[in-house]
């Protein structure tokens, strides 16, 4: 199956293909999958997946590795939030 | 949409004008006579960042996602303070600096649940809330946490 991946802020320019990203999965394939796959386009990205700095989410929640995905679900790579840790920013 | 619903969608926004704080705050303060105490938090857009001249930020947010996370933000915040109301206000597009960016306002009886209230909005919006920030800066652009 393909998914469409949104993307968001410096992810853009570090994966280079614009504000989405087409994978393609095993039929049934887990957000560890796709976290796979991405690591193998991008090893940066992936390493940043991998140690939760960038955040999958799946229709507008953030999930964990075991949630299975469909072609239908919306799918995002969240990188950091602006807010940051508390006390910074605003 | 029911009653609730229009209520909650001006009440939690993610918008590109800018906004009043006095209109804000009377949002607010007409919802109930029991008010006593109106906290606000309004975040500006300032000209240095980690030691660098700043000319301006872009916000870029995730629709739909952002805005459940606020109205999430606002439910709970109701839910755990002895406050009367809430508004959780954000901006993207581009921001010039000194404008408004973010605007917290919550409404209760009294000011320490207010204060308390309005603090762990701003904070928690800032942690979960799917909503970037881009500083142009004289070396060029900078996604902040970019280097997380």
């Amino acid at each position: 199956m393909t998914v469409t991946v949104k993307l968001f802020g410096m992810l853009k320019t570090q994966l280079g293909t614009g504000s989405e990203l087409t994978v393609t999965l095993r039929q049934g394939g887990l957000v560890n999958d796709l976290i796979a796959a991405i690591q193998a386009m991008n090893p940066v990205v992936g390493e940043l997946l991998l140690k939760k700095k960038v955040l999958v989410s799946v229709n507008h929640d953030v999930a964990d590795g075991d949630v299975e995905l469909s072609g239908s679900d919306e799918i995002a790579l969240l990188p950091p939030f602006s807010g940051g840790s508390r006390g910074q920013g605003g | 949409m029911s009653t609730v619903d229009t209520r909650e969608a001006t009440l939690v926004r993610v918008q590109r004008e800018t906004f009043s704080v006095d209109e804000e705050i009377n949002r607010v303060r007409s919802r109930s006579t029991r008010i006593g105490g109106i906290a606000t938090f309004l975040g500006t857009a300032r000209d240095r960042s980690e030691g660098r001249d700043v000319r301006s930020i872009t916000f870029e947010y995730y629709e739909g996602m952002a805005q459940k996370t606020l109205r999430e933000i606002r439910e709970r915040a109701l839910r755990e303070f002895d406050v009367i109301e809430v508004l959780i206000l954000h901006r993207y597009g581009e921001i010039a600096i000194g404008e408004n960016i973010v605007l917290i306002v919550v409404g209760a009886m009294h000011r320490p649940e207010a204060f308390k209230a309005c603090g762990w909005c701003i904070d928690e919006l800032k942690q979960i809330t799917p909503i970037w920030k881009c500083e142009r800066t004289p070396d060029g652009e900078t996604w902040v946490e970019q280097h997380p």
